[in-house]
């Protein structure tokens, strides 16, 4: 019998748990969310480890070679750049990216430098993912993640899907959500795209890119003109019902702008309201956007008039993106936010942390969100665990702006961030270190060491300790004494400890104390917003950016599913590459003989942001009048559009108005 | 006797299936040291985009199975008990008759040698791979009987459902 070290997989939010053996994985069978099953990346997860391509040494950049150096010249190297940059600029020509793929200890400590060293220009790659949901939930719910567990999806009578192909990025979800249909719950999807998850709905919604406000303000008005909210629940539980006037988003109006027949406006409206509990399922079709704020707000105010929140099966689901992202927000590795989303605003709230800091001052007001550190005069930049330069649009065009000062770089792969780095530190992958990661549905798992590290690769949390040493603070390398600290940092991780997270599942929060179960269903008994009411706030259908005569059809952008994010880890895997080798853009058979291009061409595509180059797949899944690119290859990220949603700083990732023709 | 069995409607095409299959038949079952031994899948995620459906194609393992009656080496075998279809690759000719016989084009062309490869219903694991890999459970492993009573379930309570919409 071969030992075998239970662990929760690196690539997506959903938490999958299995075991990695001397030879290779095994399947978990009692795991609450997937029950021994993995998705085609979580069956290639171990790729990573021990890969031919896996940094082995710290390496300083020498003209346009590298070169190997020691740990100990490394980090004083690192220590060295920040204070004289601190010294020579102030506080604002440093910033930091945290990563979604480390743990939360590993983010608590590195923020904590951040902000001892004087600046708040501390991100992380949720940015891009969940940014308008941090926003919206947090002041409409008070508490900014999923609701409802996973598994609770089981639960629902009807199940919403909107701007999520979970089917591919999340298949394990697609799980429960086909336990529910067994149970007789309906399955609606509003998508654009006839995705692999458009095939589970009873409904299908295919709906013209970035009208998913109408569409909800359209169902909201069916809602109320039928009598079918929930007066007592809005009654009791919220505030800002009045204020909530959508009477022009009449089923007529609704279609014209969505594209969608008036009967399946009414139709989706009744399935909603009409089940005994129903669920909300949204990810980055919602939130990428302009309007990422607001289509967040509009979902959450059909569930709040339906009263679907607060019950097992009934609530509100974001799908996060990276395996420890809602943890890293936690720990407040956001320009925005301190640990236990205490805003950068909110001096009371902070000086809690100076308190357990012991820290003369910390500093005020949101810093430098990703996006906004090539145009800012930076003098050092330390990126821990993100290729930014393949996940920003606005950073991978304007590459040689982040290098104004000295670039630090941490990560397992030599990934395009890194290469245009001065110092490249090697860090343990997840499996080859300790800690913990909180998944989609705020469940906290704590991860073993299965593997040893390959050459000199480190844990980030020992190089950010010996780094920290070297600046005068003294930060522990041990994972279990990081999270005490955090249990006094993060309220609703103070009873979460090595015990409970390591058990099978781990434990979800909040855990306001070592002997408390966890708390998978939010917002029961009430709202954690100050007065514990939800806030009901009506928004509106924003002006589009419309096509033009020389950009007459719509780029959108997501996942496929044998890829992940930007690829540094899923392009590394042979069994991934195989499948899904090429960056391709599927194009309507119509809209292929529009513009004269066929099945297999190579073709260019422009939006006014660049030009990009790919091979188009002709498919009568995609909507007449849009593209697809999948935003796993650098092609990508020249076309994306760099329109923000001010509120929550995301880009408008997912629409921008192009043209094709066949490259010639 | 357990079969696998697919239930094409909870298949949302991710391939997991082919992957974990591709890991188990690797002769280190393990993807990191596996990277030069090129692992094979012996099933296959057919999507069928016109009708919205991806489905998974895997071995039958048939009673009397057309390509076992036609090797010609005795490569091809069909356990008595189990019914499974086995294939010996020391004696494989590679003669491609099995590949041209069978209904459901599951027989495969091993990458280096020029022998077939198929599905074995992984012969060291209580459940083949496939099935305990699939997210959807699109795959099943389990008695005929038993899937045939579930899959009754389902329009039976629609059935169900209908009745009552009606009575009402």
């Amino acid at each position: 019998m071969t030992a075998r070290i239970p662990t929760v997989c690196p690539y997506c939010a959903v938490g999958c748990g299995f075991y990695i053996t001397r030879n290779g994985m095994e399947y978990m069978q009692d795991h609450p969310v997937n029950e021994g099953a993995l998705c085609p990346k979580g069956n290639a997860a171990l790729d990573v480890l021990n890969h031919v391509d896996r940094l082995r040494y710290p390496m300083m950049r020498i003209g346009d070679d590298w070169i190997r150096v020691s740990w100990s010249e490394a980090l004083d190297r690192v220590a060295e750049e920040m204070q004289r940059a601190l010294r020579e600029k102030g506080p604002g020509a440093l910033a930091f990216l945290g990563s979604a793929k480390c743990t939360n200890e590993e983010n608590y400590i590195f923020q904590k430098i951040a902000r001892l060293m004087g600046t708040n220009s501390i991100d992380n790659s949720a940015r891009r993912c969940h940014s308008p949901t941090i926003i919206a939930l947090r002041r409409m719910l008070g508490t900014p993640a999923m609701t409802n567990p996973v598994s609770d999806l089981a639960l629902s009578d009807c199940i919403f899907i909107i701007g999520s192909n979970l089917a591919e990025n999340h298949p394990v979800v697609a799980r429960w959500i086909l336990r529910a249909k067994d149970r007789g719950a309906a399955v609606i999807v509003a998508d654009p795209r006839v995705t692999p998850t458009a095939w589970l709905a009873d409904l299908h919604l295919q709906l013209n890119p970035g009208t998913d406000i109408a569409l909800i303000n359209g169902m909201i008005n069916v809602i109320l003109n039928e009598g079918l909210e929930n007066s007592s629940f809005i009654k009791e539980r919220t505030s800002g019902f009045e204020g909530l006037d959508l009477s022009d988003y009449t089923p007529e109006r609704v279609s014209s702008i969505t594209g969608l027949r008036a009967g399946d406006i009414v139709r989706a409206a009744r399935l909603y309201a009409k089940a005994g509990a129903s669920s909300i399922v949204y990810c980055m079709g919602i939130t990428q956007h302009s309007c990422g704020t607001e289509n967040v707000t509009a979902c959450a105010n059909l569930a709040l008039v339906c009263g679907h929140v607060g019950r097992p099966g009934a609530g509100i689901l974001p799908l996060r993106g990276q395996n420890n992202v809602q943890g890293a927000c936690d720990m407040g590795a956001l320009a925005d936010f301190y640990p236990g989303w205490r805003s950068v605003d909110d001096s009371r709230a902070i000086d809690e942390l100076r308190r357990l800091w012991n820290a003369r001052a910390l500093p005020l007001g949101r810093g430098l969100t990703a996006d906004m550190m090539p145009e800012a005069d930076l003098r050092f930049l330390y990126v821990m665990g993100e290729d930014i330069v393949n996940s920003h649009p606005a950073v991978s065009r304007r590459r040689e702006r982040l290098k104004r000062g000295f670039m630090v770089v941490q990560d397992i792969f030599m990934t395009d961030t890194a290469r245009i780095a001065d110092l490249v530190l090697p860090a343990a992958a997840w499996a080859e270190k300790e800690g913990t990661f909180t998944s989609t549905e705020r469940r906290v798992q704590w991860v073993s060491r299965a593997r040893e590290a390959p050459g000199e690769a480190r844990p980030d949390l020992w190089i950010l300790s010996e780094v920290a040493a070297r600046l005068g603070f003294d930060l522990s390398p041990e994972p279990e004494e990081v999270l005490a600290e955090i249990n006094q940092a993060v309220p609703a991780y103070r009873g979460i400890s090595r015990s409970n997270a390591g058990a099978r599942g781990g434990i979800i929060w909040p855990c306001p104390h070592p002997d408390h179960p966890g708390t998978p269903v939010l917002h029961t008994e009430r709202f954690s917003t100050p007065d514990g009411r939800a806030r009901i706030s009506p928004v509106h259908h924003p002006a589009l950016e419309r096509t033009s005569p020389q950009h007459p059809l719509i780029l959108i952008t997501g996942r496929v599913v044998l890829h992940y994010n930007a690829g540094s880890m899923s392009m590394r895997s042979e069994g991934l590459v195989k499948r899904e080798p090429e960056i391709r853009i599927d194009v309507h058979p119509e809209d292929a003989a529009r513009f004269g291009v066929a099945d297999g061409d190579a073709v260019m595509i422009e939006t006014r942001w660049g030009r990009a180059r790919a091979r188009a797949k002709l498919t009568p899944r995609q909507k007449r009048g849009t593209l697809f690119m999948p935003f796993h290859f650098p092609e990508t990220n020249l076309v994306a559009s760099e329109i923000i949603d001010e509120k929550s700083m995301m880009p408008e990732l997912k629409v921008a108005a192009c043209r094709i023709w066949r490259a010639d | 006797m357990k079969e696998i069995l697919v239930r094409p409607e909870r298949c949302v095409g991710c391939r997991s299936c082919e992957i974990a299959c591709a890991v188990e038949h690797s002769q280190s079952r393990d993807l990191l040291k596996a990277l030069s031994e090129m692992p094979q899948r012996r099933l296959y995620v057919e999507h069928v985009p016109e009708y919205s459906l991806a489905v998974p194609m895997l071995c039958r393992h048939c009673e009397d199975a057309p390509c076992v009656a036609v090797c010609p080496t005795g490569a091809l075998t069909q356990d008595a008990l189990t019914g499974v279809v086995r294939h010996n690759r020391d004696i494989c000719i590679g003669c491609w008759t099995c590949a041209s016989v069978c209904t459901y084009g599951v027989i495969g062309r091993d990458r280096r040698a020029r022998v077939a490869i198929k599905c074995d219903r992984c012969p060291d694991r209580e459940v083949p791979a496939c099935v305990s890999a699939c997210p959807t459970r699109a795959l099943i492993y389990g008695e005929v009987e038993e899937v045939s009573r579930a899959r009754r379930a389902a329009p039976a309570l629609k059935f169900a459902q209908g009745v009552a919409a009606s009575s009402r």
